[in-house]
């Protein structure tokens, strides 16, 4: 049995599988360096794992090698010289091989998987810590998906390349030791089998590489039938909204025809070249039976020999195939260690400076200054925010909103000018105290797994209290709660999704106001809201935050009505300020921007 | 209020139903019928390409005792000859056999998922809410690939292991019966160790399922929300998060590999009692005289290359077991009842809704309304006004006909609408919620969903009416870009203009919408309001209004308090009135002056 016979960590058994690289080299550039360095320092932090693997996997190999030997020699010394001691002897020799190759396949291959699950871990948790850095930029301009998926994907298969060294070594190992007992049996015989082995793989591989071709876009079309059911299924209440379930299933059958096709044609494809390869490796036998044959029957080898040579001609064909899977390995390796390492090493979309000067979270007074700020569609803006104002931004370009809202959360530093806490430069400020001190609750942020609790006190001082009653209540979170069935202690399913859009927003709502921030920056906060709870939010904000800072970016009538003054951006400049009323009455861009 | 978060506590979700292991069996031979033909080809091929291949080994044994006679040079190329022949009719029938085995799985598991999909779509919605949204799509996804994969990858490997091994030792008992006896002294320890691995692998892969989802799960949320993490400061939270969910799949994984290991190490011990005993025996037949040494060479190396497939057959036990569950709950699903087609037809024919005495409670005592009676007249549009947790949803939900309701009756054009066949209800209302979705392929394949016989004008005109055609032209490819899921992404507001253009295209004579501009923000909500005025207009609407301005435009207000009707009128007339909508109006446009009016 080779390593390969171990379908559950190792790839397939299947020869004709093993003969392709699922990931061609090409795709990574051998300038790329960081991928590289992140491959091998993967590697070297599980160096005893490894070590141990491929020592403990080069005895197993080793004895895997050793057994057709035996029953080689244990049929000439027991069998064809009729001798009951020869044979136990060998049999006992052959029980001491198989002790020992079962012990080292068993904790040589535990520990090349430790290594491997290890490594993948460590990997995983230095992404993540790389993605929540507080300076962010990992994220930008990448799905969420497509990060989860290097962080699982590419992890696992980086932490699979010191799986595959240990494979390599001891598979080296495995044709050692078959190719040195070959050549002692016979110089010709050994000759043919240790040249004759690569050439039947490589012949395999070049006869198999159309094949393998064809059949991977054809699978690729065969997945479609189960992408296309999922859909449809994900959007059963549209279906069904509209009545077009025949319609649907009617699409979906001929997907599924579609698919059918495909997939006929591949598995023909790959049933024909594993019958090639049946037949590639039953000549290649014949071959060295023929040559082996000659030189029993000519008597320059043993009849053991001959049966021992023949039973290695077939053993060899395992590790040789080893190696193109550990290739394969190594060249997907590579190409998840350059995204791995594309991600680690992404730019930071600010610079974090610890400033022990700053003020802390407890003294900051909350005056809030834009001093000539440009970025984005920004143009030039200058707003004093004196401490414990309640101010309106009504941007009639959202594009101006949400440059707005970056600069002041730190997500981006501006291209000129400056915002400033109580005096001091934003930048000049340690990232976790500013988010302490500044905190902006952007329109679409994400709630939580957890209670809902746990969602409302996710950055609130304390988990209960006035502060947070407060805040449950002024964000219109009580009627949530009064709704669900287990109240606040009602689980919250990732990303919120249990929850109403409506209900999702005014628990945001909550958490934001809990977390009692000198500074609260909201953006939107009741888009998602009916009119009589949104005129109770409003009243609530202005409660809660009474005598802080509070700055609420919307175009929403209610909410602005409760500011001390609004400040109204156009073309990525202030066009217009003063009080909700006086602007609807006096300024015609302001009544089309929040009344329209 | 979507009836998920209205369900209480106690009646959790009601999973949909998983067939017994003989319905599950029954299911598979009724699928199967239709193939007996290839079914039984199959099966011949694979047998006679495993029975060419076992001549294998009696040839090199006759090698031996060519070599050990010191027989002719050409009697060795004739016998090495006849090993490529051999290798030839194996591989021949191989790649025959195979073929015409994933042809009958592949079109087995085509008919099985084809019916799977007719069933699940036909499943009444209330149905697949109350077993939770999860379970349909973990059908349709996770299990029916777990059989996909046994169907392209264990099935062939088991079958072809199972032939070898069963014809192996035929052909051992063929040399010599003793042969036969002794390689089964492997046998009890082999059993053991299946019985004793598939017993822990079983639940631990599915553990290991269950938490390799929930740290994909841990990181999509983790990841999504990394902005929200960073304002809160949670990063150490939420690093901690994913190392935990992390953790637990290493610790889950070591766990298999353990397992996996113990299972080879008894596997290691059955194949050496049997080698050894096969060994013995060769000894002693040769030294009795009744065979030769080429006979006890091939019985040796038929046990030696049994190794592989006994081991391949025991390892996809499990496997095996995994699909055979998934099929119980695929099959579950397929024996649902189809949806009725022999309803009542649409009554009177005119697109009007009578609602009277009616009373709906999601969990017993908790009614969430009370003694509605609504008449809606064909062509009229009627807004529906409240504060959340009024209702409005709810009484949508049961003029849409998703579910009966617990008192009094609703009636669409005479008939009550959860009476309606399938067919009468796409020709007599639909109902577009807040839960939208772009499906995966070209933007002209999804709108087809809604009129598959849809000309590439009549597509045109109807995204043209709720003003996306300038938008969906625009887009890389036009109509034919692939939008949804893997392809090109849609907005928001451009997903709801989406859901009007199908609505459009559907022609219903009475549409309910409940919340579709809830969250295009507050510039989109402006347009998808004209948007949807254009949609239903001609029609008779029942709108869930979400911003006073689109109410103030029905023909009728309806408006509701905790479950009942309180006021009805038009907008003027409602203002005029100084009841709630009056002060809701106030509420909701505090400045606006009365010339400012909508």
């Amino acid at each position: 049995m080779s390593w390969l016979g171990f379908p559950k960590f190792a790839g397939t058994g299947c020869l004709s599988k093993l003969m392709g690289k699922t990931a061609p080299e090409g795709c990574v550039r051998e300038a790329d360096l960081p991928g590289r360095t992140v491959l091998w320092r993967a590697v070297r932090e599980q160096r005893r794992d490894v070590a141990l693997g491929a020592l403990l996997g080069m005895g197993h190999q080793t004895g895997e090698a050793l057994v057709p030997v035996l029953i080689g020699v244990a049929i000439d010394r027991g069998v064809v010289d009729g001798d009951v001691a020869g044979l136990l002897w060998w049999l006992g020799v052959l029980a001491v091989v198989y002790v020992g190759l079962s012990f080292s396949f068993r904790y040589g291959a535990r520990a090349g998987e430790r290594a491997s699950v290890t490594a993948a871990h460590r990997l995983r948790t230095e992404l993540i810590d790389r993605v929540l850095a507080p300076e962010g930029g990992a994220d930008e301009g990448r799905l969420p998906g497509e990060l989860a998926n290097t962080a699982t994907e590419d992890a696992r298969r980086v932490g699979a390349v010191t799986m595959a060294l240990v494979v390599g070594i001891a598979a080296a190992t495995g044709l050692a030791v078959g190719a040195v007992v070959l050549l002692r049996v016979s110089v010709p015989l050994g000759l043919l089998v240790l040249l004759g082995t690569p050439l039947l793989l490589w012949l395999v591989h070049l006869l198999s590489k159309p094949l393998e071709r064809r059949s991977e876009t054809e699978q690729e079309r065969a997945a479609r039938a189960s992408g296309v059911a999922a859909d449809l299924v994900a959007g059963l209440r549209v279906l069904k909204g509209i009545g077009a379930e025949q319609a649907a299933v009617a699409r979906y059958r001929r997907v599924s025809r579609d698919s059918l096709t495909a997939t006929l044609r591949a598995a023909r494809a790959e049933a024909w070249q594993s019958g090639v390869v049946t037949i590639l490796t039953g000549a290649f036998l014949a071959l060295v039976v023929l040559v082996g044959g000659r030189l029993a029957a000519r008597g320059d080898i043993g009849l053991g020999e001959l049966v021992s040579s023949v039973a290695l001609a077939l053993f060899l064909i395992g590790p040789l195939s080893e190696f193109s899977w550990v290739n394969a390995q190594l060249a997907q390796g590579r190409a998840s260690a350059a995204r791995i390492a594309e991600v680690l090493g992404a730019e930071r979309a600010v610079r974090s400076q610890p400033s022990p000067g700053g003020p802390a979270p407890h003294r900051v007074a909350g005056r809030l200054r834009l001093r000539g700020l440009s970025y984005g569609s920004l143009r030039d803006v200058d707003l004093d925010i004196a401490p414990g104002e309640t101010v309106g931004v009504v941007a009639a370009d959202p594009a101006d909103a949400s440059a707005l809202l970056r600069c002041l959360g730190r997500r981006a530093d501006p291209d000129a000018g400056a915002v400033e806490l109580d005096g001091t430069e934003l930048a000049a400020l340690d990232l976790a105290e500013l988010r302490a001190a500044l905190l902006v609750a952007e329109h679409d942020a994400d709630l939580f797994e957890g209670t809902l609790l746990d969602n409302v006190t996710a950055a609130a001082p304390s988990r209960t209290g006035a502060p947070v009653t407060a805040a449950i209540a002024a964000s219109g979170t009580d009627e949530v709660v009064r709704t669900l069935p287990d109240g606040l202690d009602t689980a919250v399913t990732a990303r919120g999704r249990s929850l109403s859009g409506g209900q999702r927003q005014r628990v945001a709502l909550a958490r934001a106001l809990a977390a009692e921030a000198p500074v609260l920056v909201l953006h939107e906060p009741t888009t998602a809201v009916d009119a009589v709870t949104e005129a109770r939010i409003a009243a609530g904000i202005r409660d809660v935050r009474a005598g802080r800072t509070t700055v609420v970016v919307t175009t929403s009538p209610p909410l602005l009505a409760v500011t001390d003054r609004v400040v109204l951006l156009d073309g990525g400049r202030v066009a217009a300020s003063g009080g909700h009323e006086q602007l609807v009455h006096d300024c015609a861009s302001y009544r089309t921007a929040v009344l329209a | 209020m979507t009836p998920s978060q209205a369900r209480a506590p106690s009646d959790g979700p009601v999973l949909l139903p998983v067939a017994t292991p003989a319905r599950t069996r029954a299911a598979m031979t009724e699928l199967l019928r239709p193939q007996r033909a290839l079914a039984l080809t199959a099966f011949a091929v694979m047998v006679g390409s495993t029975a060419v291949g076992l001549l294998v080994q009696p040839l090199l044994g006759r090698i031996v005792d060519l070599a050990a006679d010191r027989a002719s040079v050409d009697a060795i190329t004739v016998t090495a000859a006849l090993l490529v022949a051999v290798a030839v009719a194996q591989g021949g029938t191989a790649g025959c056999g195979l073929s015409l085995v994933s042809r009958l799985g592949e079109t087995t598991l085509a008919r099985l998922r084809e019916r799977f999909v007719e069933r699940a779509l036909g499943l009444p919605l209330e149905r697949v809410e109350k077993a939770g949204a999860g379970d349909l799509t973990a059908r349709v996804t996770a299990d029916v690939s777990l059989i996909a994969e046994a169907v392209r990858g264990a099935l062939p490997e088991l079958a072809r292991s199972l032939l070898t091994i069963v014809l192996t030792l035929a052909a051992m008992a063929l040399l010599d019966w003793r042969f036969l006896l002794a390689a089964l002294l492997a046998v009890p320890v082999q059993a053991a160790t299946a019985r004793w691995y598939v017993a822990r692998a079983v639940p631990l892969y599915a553990e290991q399922r269950t938490a390799g989802s929930a740290q994909q799960q841990q990181l999509l949320d983790t990841v999504a929300g990394s902005s929200t993490v960073r304002a809160f400061r949670l990063e150490r939270e939420h690093a901690e998060r994913v190392a935990e969910r992390s953790r637990s799949v290493v610790a889950l994984r070591m766990r298999g590999v353990r397992l996996v290991l113990g299972f080879y190490s008894r596997l290691h011990i059955a194949e050496y009692i049997g080698l050894a005993a096969v060994l013995v025996t060769g000894y002693w037949l040769v030294r009795e005289g009744s065979a030769s040494i080429g006979t006890a060479t091939a019985a040796a190396l038929y046990f030696h290359s049994l190794f592989a497939p006994v081991n391949a057959a025991l390892v996809l036990l499990d496997d095996a077991q995994s699909a055979t569950a998934s099929l119980a709950r695929l099959v579950g699903v397929t024996d649902q009842p189809p949806p009725p087609q022999a309803a009542r037809p649409m009554g009177t024919g005119r697109a009007e809704v009578a609602v009277r005495a009616l009373s709906h409670a999601y969990r017993a005592g908790h009614p969430v309304l009370h003694d509605i009676d609504l008449t809606i007249r064909h062509g009229e549009r009627v807004a529906l006004v409240g504060a959340s947790g009024a209702g409005k949803t709810t009484l949508a939900r049961l003029v849409a006909g998703i579910q009966p309701p617990t008192s009094g009756t609703v009636l669409v054009g005479g008939v009550p609408p959860t009476e309606l066949s399938p067919v009468a209800a796409r020709r007599t209302v639909a109902l577009i919620t807040q839960e939208t979705h772009v499906f995966a392929g070209p933007l002209a394949d999804d709108l087809r969903l809604a009129k598959p016989d849809a000309t590439d004008d009549e597509l045109r005109a109807a995204l043209d009416r709720v003003d996306a055609l300038s938008w969906a032209e625009a887009l890389p490819d036009g109509l034919a870009t692939v939008v949804g899921d893997g392809g090109h992404r849609l907005s928001g507001d451009r997903t709801q203009a989406l859901a009007l253009a199908r609505l459009t295209l559907a022609d219903p004579p009475l549409v309910i919408l409940d919340e579709a501009t809830a969250e295009a923000g507050s510039a989109g909500a402006r347009a998808l309001e004209k948007a949807v005025a254009r949609a239903v207009d001609g029609r008779t609407a029942l709108i869930v209004a979400h911003r006073l301005s689109q109410a103030a435009t029905a023909d009728r207000i309806v408006v509701m308090d905790r479950g009942r009707i309180v006021e009805t009128g038009t907008h003027d007339e409602l203002r005029a009135a100084e009841g709630p909508y009056a002060a809701l109006w106030r509420a909701w446009s505090d400045t606006r002056d009365a010339d400012t009016g909508p």
